[in-house]
């Protein structure tokens, strides 16, 4: 018995002690005790977004709303979700550092929304990009179309290029406007042949569409052509 | 089966897949001369017979009984004429 008793009460004082501290932060004691410690290092801002920055790690997604309620209500905040999580209050006592988590945690709000702005940015232009010499070997390597067919359409695009040269030598005939039904009509007859034999060249051909388009009138990157 | 009737089965099977293979060949030209046919404006819903009259030089007779010579001129152009 006393075996048990030398063991098992340093066992029971431990865990009394945790149900100590866990029953600390909704009581009013314990607030009291963290009070010094915040105090010490900031007078006010630095333990409310202290606590707020540390509950926000767990739940990443609702760190916006409380560094706009931190300012307005900062001992309310901090006591709830003590109240949610007194480990993690516990650790904030011990870390003397609060301030920069803190700065980090805002500063962190306004690149949420900067963070996708520049994922999106990639994304759009992702969609017009050409290149030629990739489609035009696909193209003659493709199975899907015959040599006559692609002796034909080659025809045809040379004559199409004819008359872009013309219409940069500011040659009225071809106006934008029939370069352009040509041009799509062009575009048709390849689509029509591909799509059946070969989609995936296809809709590579179909998605540079406006970028072939903006390269042939477009003087300079004709010339390059 | 004696030597005689093996060899016979395998010169049939022989013939048989190089019939076949020259069909395919003949149905991937005939799609071939109608999408030229078509690409040229005119039209041909099907090429049912088509002749090599020499290199990259055809005459396709269509479904509906029109008949064309598509060939290559000496500039690289597909040149389809309707006879």
């Amino acid at each position: 018995m006393r075996r048990v008793v030398i063991y098992g009460l340093p066992v029971f004082l431990m865990l009394a002690g945790c149900v100590s501290v866990k029953n600390t932060p909704p009581a009013a004691e314990p607030a009291p005790v963290t009070a010094p410690a915040p105090l010490a290092p900031t007078p006010q801002n630095p333990p409310v977004p202290a606590s707020a920055a540390q509950t926000a790690e767990p739940t990443a997604p609702s760190a916006a709303p409380p560094p706009v309620t931190a300012p307005a209500t900062p001992s309310p905040a901090p006591a709830r979700k003590s109240q949610a999580k007194p480990k993690n209050v516990a650790k904030t006592q011990v870390t003397p550092a609060p301030a920069a988590p803190q700065k980090t945690a805002t500063q962190q709000t306004p690149t949420a929304p900067s963070a996708p702005a520049t994922t999106a940015a990639p994304s759009r232009p992702a969609a017009p990009t050409l290149d030629l010499a990739a489609l035009e070997q696909r193209l003659r390597d493709t199975r899907a179309i015959g040599v006559f067919t692609k002796l034909s359409l080659k025809n045809q695009v040379d004559d199409l290029l004819d008359r872009f040269r013309q219409f940069h030598r500011r040659q009225t005939p071809p106006t934008l406007d029939q370069l352009r039904q040509q041009y799509d009509l062009l575009l048709l007859k390849v689509l029509s042949l591909l799509q059946d034999g070969d989609p995936s060249l296809a809709q590579a051909i179909s998605s540079s569409r406006s970028a072939i388009w903006n390269v042939l009138t477009d003087p300079q990157k004709f010339q390059q052509i | 089966m004696t030597p005689r009737t093996l060899y016979a089965v395998a010169c049939a099977a022989a013939a048989s897949m190089g019939g076949y293979s020259a069909s395919a060949e003949d149905a991937a030209m005939g799609k071939d001369l109608a999408a030229t046919i078509a690409l040229q404006g005119m039209t041909c819903d099907k090429v049912v017979e088509s002749k090599r009259n020499g290199d990259s030089d055809y005459t396709a007779v269509c479904k509906d009984g029109n008949r064309y010579h598509v060939f290559v001129d000496a500039k690289g152009r597909v040149v389809v004429k309707k006879l």
